[in-house]
């Protein structure tokens, strides 16, 4: 009777010895990662608030009156609308191609859609000066019908496109690769359309995946600096995004206004996490990658 | 074979709508330019554009840009490797917070970040204010850098670790102490070699990320010639002179490490499925 | 004839997954495409379909006498369920079966009580109907195959497709099931093909079944016939419980170990090596010699659990090892023991040549 028992208590102690660090260890390396955490992520993100309200709520929102500052969160909106839809269009039809369909080329056309996060933002921005600026391939026929791009709205929504342009693909590409085809044969054989087959199956079984890579390329569309400041050309008023605002802002020692901006965009940041792990809370396989 | 009998392979539709409007879309917004940088660049003498990429000011900046970058994803590495442990393996108050909040860097536009670093590291910041006195310069140096560097990349190591961190079994662990190992030997012989393809994929994705920021740094940097000028700050001062040229051919430099790095990342992660699926 | 498939090939590279396989299935009738993995029976069922197409050349597709080859799978009204039924989870049961109603052209679209009435039919004859709400996440297996069988049913196909529709659950349900698909076909006679690996899935519950084999088709028939003829060692090996007794051809008899066996199949005057395929059931035992046909051998164990013996046992000649099954009431009056020598008489035997491959 006693033989089995002991071996039995044995394991257990061993099961606990094996997975189980002691407490003193447990407790230092829970303080360390957390202080580091602290160090890089609390801190900074605590500094924003702080700073934005350091002279108090009528300073802060007096931030957001200023006309510069409205036509800049304009200017943000305009482009995330422009830039986000773009790139989950592209998105969808990319990840249908490439789930769907066998053909040669496919996991080269799965890197070059990456691309974009390779590159520096700077060089984002500067790729579409040498096409469209007024030294750019592009730049004298411009010139001559009087369009532009460069230093304008049109430049700072390539530039957006640019670097949010895999969020949405790269999202979608290894979620649909994983549900396989099965449900849409099913669809065509009860005898729906394309349309109705994506609209009605497809759609619906990668909604999740979808809002995802919509919320984080937002996120990056709303917030990107570099390649927006190289394209920009800095004109109050005209082509400042916030990102740029708060630079200025910053730059003319308006810290106070220059936090308030960057506090919305905290929060942006804030509300975007909030979404992705509520997604990945209500949904763990919407998250592609690790379906 | 041609695109065409695939499609005939497959009995749903819109194969050559989507794939056809993905590769323009592809090509106008991201080939196309980016082959611009090179072609640009192809038009240059070699000696001008060898003076272009490599002048004093500009290896100065490789030098600050490369090390910076490696010395972020190597505190990265350790620490990421450290905070997925945490998160996977021990249990403390707020944990699912500090899980969703280790994205912040992915989500926090880089301005936002660059200014808030710089005001708690300047002498009168939150941390700059106890550094001072140490005789530490955080702000507006080489250190300054590094600090906006970590940040921006922190997230890589702890997401390509973690998942891997939960799938293995702690029966691993179970079967190398009922073997007699130490628990420091289990640790070292047993868990780690698992994590080093993820460790090393998050790394190289965190170097990446680092070499090319810009928005995060230039606050925080100081920007001196020599000192603690970036790569990319290099490139928009020259475009800034109208010297074209000279700022295309640093970003080719650039392009070439990072696509380099790409490739290094995509056999890395290549090698670390093979070793998740054995 | 309800199905016909005419000289249907199928490459994938280098790999021949169908081999210029002609099929015809008569109207109403059930029937089953078994075989290994990889005979190509699931990518046959797919062609069918129109999910799958064949190699270009003479190969035809016909439902009822109307070729569909070229008929893209939306229009073949052909009823498919899936192996892993490939329901839609953000769909009820109710409307996963209202689909292919719902999605059809406005002008053959059946009103929205005509749409409800016919699928409550279908969840009774599926014996759903209580489930109708439910969304497939919150079934049993057994339960999605059924909803997936009411949902292809609901267009009212031509015929019915069935991949593996047993292989996802566990043995007590697969065994129930099975059962109720027997019944189901008796009561709406839809022409219905299905995939299995399965022998005594496709035995059990087909009118006929066919035999596939490195993409052809190895032997078709009943499944008496199949049981009773089969047509080649394959067969025999596939359906399994079969023993194996190496010997030779001679003048049209069998020469095992010395001794002489008359062969139930022909087998030609040709003096060559042979292999014997002899059934548990179809060798007896004794405890003298018979005379000619009997081959000596000793027991090795005797395992009575069940309803029948299971004797096993190794030849004194050549040490090979065979099977034997006996009657309880047999076996009762041999009483035979494990260790003891003893005579075996071979009976039925289906002799092959040697070279014949399996």
């Amino acid at each position: 009777m006693a033989g089995p028992a002991i071996s039995r208590l044995n394991r257990t102690v061993t099961a606990r010895h094996a997975t189980h660090d002691p407490a003193w260890v447990q407790w230092t390396l829970t303080a360390v990662a957390l202080l580091f955490l602290t160090l890089f992520l609390f801190v900074p993100l605590a500094a924003v608030f702080t700073e934005a309200f350091r002279r108090g709520i009528g300073p802060y929102f007096d931030a957001f009156r200023n006309p510069d500052a409205i036509s800049a969160i304009q200017l943000t909106l305009t482009t995330a609308t422009i830039a986000v839809p773009l790139n989950l269009v592209f998105g969808v039809a990319a990840s249908w191609a490439i789930a769907k369909f066998n053909f040669p080329g496919k996991s080269l056309l799965i890197t070059l859609i990456d691309l974009p996060f390779a590159v520096s933002p700077v060089i984002s921005g500067l790729i579409y000066v040498l096409l469209f600026g007024a030294q750019g391939w592009f730049g004298p026929w411009l010139a001559e019908h009087d369009i532009r791009i460069i230093f304008a709205v049109p430049g700072i929504v390539l530039a957006t496109i640019f670097v949010t342009f895999p969020f949405v693909a790269r999202e979608l590409i290894p979620l649909m690769q994983s549900q396989g085809n099965d449900d849409e044969y099913a669809a065509i054989t009860l005898g729906a359309s394309g349309w109705q087959t994506f609209w009605r199956v497809t759609l619906p079984n990668i909604k999740w995946g979808l809002f995802y890579g919509v919320i984080l390329c937002n996120a990056r569309a709303m917030g990107e600096f570099g390649a927006v400041s190289v394209v920009s050309g800095h004109i109050r008023g005209q082509t400042n995004t916030m990102p740029l605002h708060i630079e200025i802002l910053y730059n003319e020692y308006n810290f106070v206004a220059a936090f308030a901006v960057a506090s919305l965009l905290a929060l942006l940041a804030l509300v975007t996490l909030a979404l992705k792990t509520w997604i990945e809370w209500k949904n763990p396989a919407a998250h592609g990658a690790e379906a | 074979m041609s695109a065409f009998t695939f499609k005939e392979q497959n009995p749903l539709p819109g194969f050559r709508l989507t794939l056809g409007f993905a590769v323009l879309y592809l090509g106008l917004i991201v080939l196309v330019p980016l082959s611009a940088a090179f072609l640009k660049t192809a038009t240059m003498t070699w000696p001008a554009f060898w003076s272009a990429v490599a002048s004093p000011r500009v290896l100065a900046s490789y030098r600050i840009s490369f090390g910076a970058a490696l010395l972020a994803a190597a505190i990265n590495a350790v620490f990421g490797l450290l905070v997925a442990w945490v998160l996977v393996r021990y249990r403390f108050p707020f944990k699912k917070l500090v899980d969703a909040m280790v994205d912040l860097p992915f989500a926090l536009p880089t301005a936002v970040a660059g200014i808030a670093l710089a005001a708690i590291y300047s002498k009168n910041g939150w941390i700059g204010r106890w550094l001072e006195p140490l005789g530490i310069k955080a702000a507006f140096s080489e250190l300054g850098i590094l600090i906006a560097l970590t940040f921006i990349s922190l997230p890589f190591v702890v997401r390509t670790v973690q998942p891997v961190l939960e799938d293995l079994e702690s029966e691993l662990e179970e079967a190398a102490v009922s073997l007699g190992a130490s628990r420091w030997q289990a640790f070292r012989r047993v868990l780690l070699p698992p994590l080093y393809p993820p460790l090393l994929t998050g790394f190289a994705l965190a170097f990446a990320r680092a070499l090319g920021e810009y928005g995060s740094v230039v606050f925080i940097a100081g920007n001196m010639p020599m000192r603690t000028e970036i790569t990319p700050l290099l490139i928009i001062t020259k475009l800034e002179q109208y010297d074209y040229q000279g700022a295309t051919a640093i970003a080719v430099v650039m392009l070439t490490a990072s696509f380099a790095l790409l490739l290094v990342i995509n056999l890395l992660q290549k090698w670390s499925q093979q070793r998740t699926r054995g | 004839m309800s199905v016909e498939v005419r000289n249907i090939t199928k490459r994938f590279g280098k790999f021949v997954a169908l081999d210029n396989v002609s099929l015809r299935v008569n109207s109403g009738e059930l029937v089953a495409l078994l075989g290994p993995s990889g005979s190509g029976k699931t990518t046959l069922l797919r062609i069918i379909a129109g999910l799958e197409f064949p190699d270009p050349g003479s190969a035809q597709v016909l439902f009822y006498n109307e070729d569909v080859t070229n008929l893209p799978a939306s229009q073949r009204k052909a009823g498919f369920a899936f192996q892993h039924y490939a329901l839609f989870r953000h769909m009820t049961v109710f409307e996963n079966v209202a689909f292919g109603l719902r999605v059809r052209p406005r002008d053959k679209r059946p009103a929205e009580p005509e749409i409800r009435s016919r699928v409550a039919k279908l969840l009774q004859l599926v014996q759903l109907e209580p489930l109708a709400q439910r969304f497939p996440s919150q079934l049993s297996g057994g339960q999605r195959q059924r909803v997936a069988l009411a949902r292809a049913l609901a267009v009212e196909p031509k015929v019915l497709l069935l991949d593996e529709p047993f292989g996802a659950l566990d043995a007590q349900v697969r065994k129930e099931l099975r059962r109720w698909l027997r019944r189901l076909h008796d009561e709406i006679h839809v022409t219905t093909l299905f995939v299995t690996h399965d022998q005594e899935e496709a035995l059990e519950v087909a009118d006929r079944v066919a035999i596939m084999r490195e993409g052809r088709i190895e032997q078709m028939g009943t499944p008496e016939e199949i049981y009773e003829h089969p047509a080649s060692p394959f067969i025999l090996n596939f359906l399994g419980n079969v023993n194996l007794f190496q010997g030779r051809i001679h003048e049209g008899r069998v020469v095992i170990g010395g001794a002489e066996f008359q062969a139930t199949n022909h087998v030609g005057e040709s003096n060559s090596g042979a292999v014997a395929y002899v059934r548990p059931h179809d060798i007896r035992l004794t405890r003298e010699r018979t005379g000619q046909s009997s081959l000596a051998a000793r027991i090795l164990r005797v395992n009575a659990a069940g309803p029948v013996v299971q004797v096993e046992l190794e030849r004194l000649d050549d040490h090979s090892q065979f099977g034997v099954q006996l009657s309880k009431e047999f076996s009762r009056q041999l009483n035979p023991q494990a260790g003891e020598q003893v005579f075996v008489e071979l009976q039925n035997l289906r002799v092959f040549a040697e070279d014949y491959s399996i």
